[in-house]
């Protein structure tokens, strides 16, 4: 996602453009696989509450995050209405749940505004660009924060798993 | 019509070998993995030359010859010895054994082409 | 890639092959084993390893194991006795050479004073019987003995039954030649003829070993201007013909420029000693001179014949002799394309035999299986997909359809099984690699050890074994480095100076089990425990068992590089170990006997692809039990479910009370365990032996599931094993009963400091389920 800001000027760059409640979000349309309505997921065990659990995607198990709910905004109630938004985030395949696709886009690298200073740490996190378009202000999503990460988990586990002993 | 070359080695890199160049110079071949493979490959063969290595599990060059030697169907046919070594010995007990000729290892295509012609049309 | 290239592929492979061949058998006969088959399976293999290199010019592998070859020859011929001494050359010879190999792949060098001081360690063994080892002159024939033997002519039999033999008389039969002339002719110094002479005459034993006359003289025909004339003359009459014997002569007159002896010499090479044969320079005096009552028309058509017969594809069987004149010369009208033209198809009976010939083995691409066993899995999804609509469709158990279903489940159960069979390969592909790494190892820290290995057939899937091969070495290079003793440690302990470290595979109720063994001075149980309270991963109140602190050195950060070399006792990067074997779907487990050594056992699934599972329901979830795991399911009687302490159950089986534990609870989807008796327990045993009651709430039925990994898109989560595909199309979740099996840490008592792990990336992180060791 650093990359796309630090594209040079007057490069033009694809997004895809979803709603999360009231507000519209966007992703780079390369990370896109593919778009499906919600299918109910198999919840994972103590997994972070903006997991909804695994659905099987032709064969694959893709896990299902709650964009809303991983950004700190409110837990979303799936429903069918709903749509997951099959990205590829480094070599794994993720699905982000949310409420809506709107649009595709295309802008100018140029045109991306920093994010403000002002954010919150989560914003901040997730959100790497502000765009205005037609009155709309729609926030750049980087994917790269989207699952946590591994390997601060993983001693967490293990040094827990001797706590159990 | 296409001849038929039976090769008998243990060694697949020989093997290999010995296919590549034969089947570039138009023949058919038939591979078996030691002396006893060998005269078990001979009636499906039906090979017009043979071509054998000395050392092999099971059974060795010198008795595969002699089997084949033995045997009322295929004791004509040409038997070439693979032999690394220019070792006289070793290529007088393959001749003892009924050997047709001997190729040296390591040998280049047109070699083992010549050494075909010597001993079949 | 060139065909070439690809060969030199399986040349590398094949000696690794050869090299693990090769290790083996020095090995056994370093164990005692005196079978001779051995000794000559060890010389084939470096035999063979030299034969490839010559084909591919690697000199410096050729030169080596030429040496080494030569070597074992002397042994295998007996003129070498293998004591201990020799063995111990030979092995190290042996790594040497896969040195070699390595260095003629990768294009690395290979330690020049390690290599020629080997060689000449080897040198001087074969010298050391006397002999000097083979004589290798590169050009032995010369040494053949040719002993020209000479035949009366005149009482000398019928012809032969060589059919191109049999053509030649046929065409010129009759002329008689007694050569005597040629024989006596001096061959002129003052100016040397462009012409030879060369008499041939065959021997029985010519045509026994499947030579043909006609070819040889075509040969000598490649050389030059070549008149052949047939000498008949020993052909006896019909009646007193032997079909089997040689009867027929011929003189050549060979005109070109520059024949060499030699070459002529050459043409004859593999018949000398089955034939007389004279070859003399002409003095003067043209060849056609020579020819009596031949004219020269007549020599060409000979030749002629020769090429149009052999053109026509005499059949290699020799027929008998009276019948061939004619049909030979049938046979010389057909003329036909020589043999060299390139078929474009091979006929389907020829194929059909080649295949019946060929060694029952064959190369896959790996991609392939792979491609292969995916796509089974999905069958095996569709299947159980299928199956479940039938089912919901309400049709008879008895229907043609649902009996149909069955037949596909059962083929296509077959199938995966097939096909998962394809991957199964012996560990031996990774133990064949520790001999060395033990030797070598025991060489740097001057440690003695011997290696046993137990269990090398033991087949698992092929992913599997590649994976297994660093961790193993990880751990063996621990069992030396730091379980065993020195020699002299150990005399003082009152152990032999030899230690020993033990690989033993084996297969226990559907998993592989890994042991590595050493009768070493075992873990410093408080040098450990001090380690992990100063890296502060437990608290100095811990009160931990024997077996928790054995445990600690799996911990990551227990180890660091600092203080590799100052770890008494184990715990190199086990962490790293544990996660690679966990990675594999394995679990790791250590025990340890103060100074007796210590064991890891490793356990890991066979295949990663597939597992006979059985399908349950805990709160509302679809859950797959492994069936490998399970001992039995009974249902809950009120009175054998005890409470032992606040929070925990145990129930009565038989005559022993296990934990009850509610899946539901421990896995998070419930907070409030429903009454033991609503539902159904599972009794299981773990990799330790230990057993406990699951609680489930339903058992749906058994079933073989694919494996489906939940790393591949997220990350391990804690008391699950993997996930699924059911025939529903939905994802179902896998149990680690391993996991599971371990009490929560509320439960369990909180002693040890927490490290601290904050951050909003862990926010719900796993902290309980990992089971320890």
């Amino acid at each position: 996602m650093e990359d796309i800001v630090q594209r040079k000027t007057g490069d033009r760059i694809e997004l895809i453009s979803f709603r999360i409640g009231d507000q519209e979000f966007c992703v780079d349309i390369m990370a896109v696989r593919e778009i499906r309505g919600w299918t109910p997921a198999t919840s994972l065990p103590q997994a972070p509450s903006f997991v909804k659990g695994v659905i099987n995607l032709r064969g694959a198990v893709l896990p299902i995050v709650d964009l809303a709910a991983r950004m700190g905004m409110a837990v979303t109630e799936p429903s069918e209405r709903h749509v997951i938004i099959v990205t590829r985030i480094c070599d794994q395949q993720v699905g982000l749940l949310v409420d809506a696709v709107c649009d595709i886009i295309t802008v100018e690298t140029g045109s991306i505004q920093q994010t403000p200073d002002l954010a919150c740490d989560v914003v901040k996190t997730f959100v790497k660009g502000l765009l205005a378009m037609e009155g709309r202000m729609i926030s750049l999503i980087s994917l790269d924060n989207v699952l946590p990460t591994l390997e601060i988990e993983a001693s967490g586990a293990e040094t827990a798993s001797i706590l159990a002993a | 019509m296409t001849k038929t070359i039976l090769t008998v080695d243990d060694s697949r890199t020989m093997r290999d070998m010995l296919h590549l160049a034969l089947t570039e110079a138009g023949f058919r071949v038939v591979q078996a993995v030691d002396g006893l493979d060998g005269l078990e490959a001979l009636d499906a063969a039906q090979a017009d030359v043979i071509i054998t290595d000395i050392n092999m599990p099971r059974l060795d060059g010198f008795g595969f010859i002699e089997g084949v030697r033995k045997n009322d169907r295929h004791r004509a046919t040409p038997i070439l010895v693979l032999t690394t070594e220019s070792d006289t010995t070793k290529k007088q007990r393959a001749r003892d054994a009924g050997a047709t000729g001997w190729i040296v290892k390591p040998f280049n295509p047109e070699k083992l082409i010549d050494a075909i012609r010597r001993v079949a049309a | 890639m060139d065909p070439l290239a690809a060969i030199k592929v399986t040349f590398f492979q094949e000696c690794e092959e050869q090299l693990a061949e090769l290790e083996g058998g020095l090995l056994a006969m370093e164990g005692g084993d005196h079978d001779p088959e051995i000794v000559n399976a060890v010389f084939r293999a470096v035999h063979s390893i030299k034969g490839g290199a010559g084909a591919f010019s690697l000199e410096a592998l050729v030169r080596f194991s030429h040496v080494f070859e030569t070597a074992l020859d002397l042994i295998r011929g007996g003129d070498i006795q293998a004591d201990q001494e020799t063995l111990k050359l030979l092995l190290r010879s042996a790594d040497v050479l896969a040195d070699h190999v390595r260095a003629a792949r990768d294009g690395g060098v290979v330690d020049e004073g390690r290599s020629s001081a080997m060689a000449e360690a080897l040198e001087a063994l074969a010298s050391g019987m006397g002999g000097g080892g083979e004589a290798d002159t590169g050009d032995g024939f010369d040494d053949f003995v040719f002993n020209p033997v000479s035949i009366d002519m005149s009482d000398a039999p019928a012809p032969a039954d060589d059919s191109v033999a049999a053509l030649l008389a046929s065409i010129t039969g009759g002329d008689a030649d007694g050569g005597a002339g040629e024989a006596d002719a001096p061959a002129s110094d003052d100016a040397p003829s462009q012409t030879w002479h060369v008499r041939f005459y065959p021997q029985v034993g010519l045509y026994q070993k499947a030579n043909e006359a006609g070819l040889l003289l075509r040969e000598l025909g490649r050389l030059g201007e070549v008149a052949v004339r047939l000498d008949a003359s020993g052909l006896p009459l019909l009646q007193n013909m032997n079909p089997e014997d040689a009867y027929l002569g011929w003189s050549a007159d060979l005109t070109g420029p520059g024949i060499e002896e030699s070459a002529i010499r050459e043409v004859f090479e593999w018949v000398e000693g089955d034939c007389y044969l004279d070859i003399v320079r002409e003095g003067a005096a043209p060849p056609v001179a020579q020819a009596s009552g031949v004219d020269a028309v007549g020599d060409v058509d000979v030749m002629a014949l020769i090429r149009a017969a052999q053109a026509a594809e005499v059949p290699a069987a020799a027929a008998a002799a009276p019948t061939a004149p004619a049909r030979a010369s049938a046979e010389a009208k057909a003329t036909a394309e020589p043999a060299k033209a390139k078929e474009a198809a091979l006929d389907a009976k020829a194929q059909a035999a080649a295949r019946e010939a060929s060694p029952q083995t064959i190369r896959v691409d790996l991609e392939r299986v792979d491609r292969l066993i995916d796509l089974v899995g999905e069958l095996v999804i569709n299947q159980a997909m299928l199956t479940q609509r039938v089912a919901e469709c309400g049709l008879q158990r008895a229907s043609s359809v649902a009996m149909g279903l069955d037949d596909l489940e059962q083929l296509t159960r077959e199938i995966q099984d097939s096909v998962m069979a394809i991957r199964a390969q012996p560990v031996k592909s990774v133990f064949q690699r520790f001999p060395r790494l033990v030797r070598e190892i025991a060489a740097m820290t001057g440690k003695e050890v011997r290696l046993i290995m137990d269990g090398e057939g033991t087949e698992v899937d092929k992913t599997v074994i590649e994976r297994l091969s660093d961790p193993l070495t990880h751990m063996i290079r621990n069992a030396i480095d730091h379980g065993l003793e020195t020699p002299e440690e150990r005399e003082a302990a009152g152990k032999p100076r030899e230690g020993v470290v033990r690989l033993a595979a084996l297969h226990r109720s559907g998993r592989i089990v890994i042991e590595i063994s050493d009768d070493g001075r075992g873990i410093n149980r408080p040098r450990v425990k001090q380690i992990a309270v100063d890296k502060g991963l437990i608290s100095p109140e811990a009160n931990l068992s024997d077996d928790e602190i054995d445990n600690l050195i799996f911990m990551a950060g227990f180890s660091t590089a600092a203080t590799v070399s100052d770890i008494s006792g184990r715990g190199v990067g086990m962490d790293v170990v544990r996660r690679s074997i966990q990675s594999l779907g394995g679990r790791i487990n250590i025990s340890s006997r103060p100074g007796q050594g210590s064991t890891f056992t490793l356990s890991l699934p066979l295949t990663l692809a597939v597992l006979d599972g059985m399908v349950v329901t805990v709160a509302g979830q679809t859950l797959v039990a492994p069936l490998t795991a399970i001992i039995e399911s009974l249902q809950p009687k009120a009175c054998d479910v005890r409470n032992l302490g606040p929070n925990a159950q145990v129930i009565a089986i038989r005559d022993t009370h296990v934990p009850l534990i509610d899946i539901g609870r421990s896995l998070g989807y419930r907070t409030v365990t429903p009454p033991p008796t609503e539902g159904v327990a599972l009794l299981v045993e773990g990799e330790g032996g230990s057993r406990a009651a699951l609680m489930v709430d339903a058992i749906q039925g058994q079933r073989q599931v694919v494996i489906k990994s939940l790393e591949a898109n997220y990350r391990p989560v804690p008391g699950i094993a993997a996930a699924t595909i059911l025939g529903d199309g939905r994802v179902a979740l896998i149990l680690d009963i391993d996991a599971v099996m371990v009490p929560k840490p509320h439960e369990g008592g909180g002693a040890i400091a927490a490290p601290a792990n904050g951050g909003l990336d862990t926010v719900g992180a796993p902290t309980s389920l990992a089971k320890v060791g």
